[in-house]
């Protein structure tokens, strides 16, 4: 018998195929043209707001537009990752089955984990690249300052932590139907059940709370990726300077519409709650828990029994929630309570 | 010398329904296995039984003596699977292709390289090979796929259904390919639901309807032992009635043949099939004899062995 060479490691098959076939043609460099395009019309346009702005007397700061700026690009960024991630990844196992080259592989030593995998990678690498080829875009907002080096750090972090989640949910959904088309349905109804439902919940919460105005519980909020970025790109002035100068909070409607919830406006000036702590956490735990049951999906049969392999999901699952048990006073933060 | 494959009361039961029921095969090493049956009859369920891609419910598998575990294991190594409906990835090249399938079993470097350039060569590919795989017509997919499955040079082949939809001219290649491939000492088993496309190819047959053997063993084998009915085929020019009549009527003596049936060709006027107890020259020349006394002007006078076709036909019909 030949045994699959395990040195010097052979990269997996799929993540050959897959990238040769995905950077194949004019599509992948379309793709990429038009995300590139669609992040520099947003910047220009944020760009145009607060200059309408200046024009109409407001006293608009450099560093103002660089915050408008970033916080616009960023979420336009999560926009376009939120919706393209799961399109990239909900044909990875279906794709395969309706061209009838599942069974093909299935009969190779392959293992199903490791098709998973190398689909997996090979569909995030390009979304990587996308992130990666906007980060010139991104930096049209240092001509104007305003964003310290550490938020962009974070926003990249939650970019590419949102650009996995998405992934692997086009993924699972390609692992448990049988046509691309039912899976990126599929995708999409997940993904709007877990921005739309925790947006609707936190526009919702004011009107059928009382007294009004009361903070909605910031936990309705943890799995939308928007509440997160505006956690992270809304910039408060430091609690000694006294001054509020208005950041982008205030410029960009849907921003401000977003804000619900993470922004808290007390006696001492805005206070921002650090929800993306806990979406990435959640996120984190999102991905691994929707890996596992796709590794379940892709195998031919017995799909629902137990294999050793569910053990190290058990050990890392387990060793995830302690993780966050332990730093819950890192992403626990609850808004101050009005008086 | 073992068997290259060998079942044992191979079951599989897809919930109710008994796809496969107690299948004993065995396929000696360098043999081409024409497996042969209805559509439905179990045909697949075995192909991809022996390919580690279901569990048998019952039985065992041996693949070249070693046992077929249930996960798979080795056996993927000894056997090359190409399937009924195989398909192709769009917007790959013939070469990467076949370098990806090289790539699964683990090929590296060079080895891999030299593979698929042999591989080429032999599926008579070389020319195509930086065209992509959707270009290719149908036989030449048949080809790569065929090719696809050789990457590991396993020692052997399950081909499901291979010439299927091919034009006469791809089926020749196919064919004049499994010769090939046969002097390079692959056992290659396939299975197809028309017979004549095996019959001229394959070694040894194999007849399955609904999960059951009816009958196995080499091409002459399978059609003496099948052979209950000997027919003789007569072409008269004029007096087909009489003729039939006469053989109909015939008395069985010491010299003249014992006669089963006879019936009129429904096409041909002209036409008698007369089926004898058993064949015996002798008898034959003395009905000959005997027709041509009473005056029936024969043109045409022999024996018909029986065409699997009709065997084909016969046996699927009877189970």
């Amino acid at each position: 018998m030949k045994a699959v060479r395990l040195f010097p490691p052979q990269l997996n098959p799929i993540i050959v195929k897959e990238v040769r076939i995905r950077m194949r043609g004019v599509r992948p460099y379309a793709i990429l043209t038009l995300f590139l395009v669609a992040m520099a019309v947003a910047g220009y346009g944020i760009y145009l707001l607060m200059l309408r702005q200046a024009s109409f007397g407001g006293m608009v700061l450099s560093f103002q537009v660089g915050q408008s700026l970033f916080s616009g690009l960023a979420l336009c960024a999560v926009l376009l990752m939120v919706f393209l991630a799961p399109a990239m990844t909900s044909g990875a196992i279906s794709g395969e089955r309706e061209q009838l080259t599942y069974e093909m592989l299935l009969a190779t030593p392959l293992r199903p984990a490791r098709i998973l995998w190398g689909k997996l990678v090979a569909a995030l690498s390009y979304i990587f690249l996308l992130i990666f080829a906007s980060i010139p875009v991104f930096s049209v907002v240092l001509m104007f300052g305003g964003v310290a080096p550490k938020d962009m750090v974070k926003t990249l972090l939650l970019l590419l932590v949102t650009a996995i989640t998405y992934g692997t949910i086009g993924m699972f959904c390609s692992a448990l139907v049988r046509r691309t088309s039912q899976a990126t349905v599929l995708s999409y109804v997940f993904i709007l059940l877990l921005i739309g439902t925790t947006t609707m919940a936190s526009v919702l919460w004011s009107y059928f709370n009382a007294p009004t105005g009361q903070a909605i519980p910031p936990q309705l909020l943890y799995l939308n990726p928007f509440s997160a970025l505006i956690s992270i790109v809304t910039i408060t002035p430091d609690a000694g300077s006294g001054m509020f100068l208005g950041g982008d909070v205030l410029n960009l409607p849907l921003i401000n519409q977003l804000s619900i919830g993470v922004v808290h406006y007390g006696p001492n000036g805005p206070l921002v709650l650090p929800i993306y702590r806990a979406t990435l956490l959640f996120y984190a735990l999102l991905t691994v828990t929707l890996y596992w049951v796709s590794s379940h999906m892709v195998l031919p049969r017995h799909r629902r029994r137990p294999r050793w392999g569910d053990l190290r999901f058990v050990l890392l699952l387990a060793g995830m929630i302690g993780l966050i048990w332990l730093v819950r006073d890192w992403w626990f933060v609850l808004p101050p309570q009005n008086p | 010398m073992t068997n290259a494959i060998e079942t044992v009361n191979l079951t599989r039961r897809y919930g109710k329904t008994l796809a496969l029921d107690n299948l004993n095969l065995q396929v000696a090493r360098g043999s081409i296995y024409g497996f042969i049956g209805p559509n439905g009859a179990g045909k697949t369920t075995t192909l991809r039984l022996l390919a580690g891609l279901l569990e048998p419910t019952g039985g065992e598998i041996r693949l070249m003596g070693e046992r077929l575990r249930a996960d798979g294991g080795a056996g993927q190594h000894l056997v090359g699977y190409m399937p009924d409906f195989f398909g192709v990835y769009d917007d790959l090249r013939v070469w990467e292709y076949l370098d990806f399938f090289a790539r699964c079993y683990g090929l590296g470097g060079k080895r891999r390289q030299s593979t698929v350039d042999q591989l080429l060569d032999l599926v008579d590919l070389t020319a195509k090979r930086e065209a992509f795989v959707q270009s290719l017509s149908r036989g030449m997919q048949q080809r790569l796929c065929l090719a696809h499955a050789l990457v590991h040079d396993p020692p052997i082949l399950l081909l499901d259904e291979p010439a299927s939809g091919l034009d006469p001219r791809a089926r020749v290649e196919l064919r004049e390919l499994l010769r090939t491939l046969r002097d390079m000492e692959k056992t290659i088993f396939l299975s197809s639901h028309i017979l004549s496309e095996l019959a001229e190819i394959c070694t040894e047959i194999g007849i399955i309807d609904s999960g059951r053997m009816v009958v196995s063993g080499t091409v002459d084998a399978v059609r003496r032992q099948l052979q209950g009915g000997n027919t003789l085929r007569i072409r008269v020019l004029r007096a087909a009635e009489q003729a039939e009549a006469l053989v109909r009527d015939l008395q069985p003596a010491a010299n003249l043949p014992e006669v089963v049936q006879v019936r009129r060709d429904e096409a041909d006027v002209h036409l008698l099939y007369v089926e004898l107890r058993q064949a015996n020259e002798e008898q034959q020349a003395a009905l000959l004899a005997h027709l041509l006394v009473q005056g029936i002007p024969i043109s045409d006078y022999h024996m018909q062995a029986e065409d699997l076709e009709h065997l084909f036909l016969r046996l699927t019909e009877v189970t």
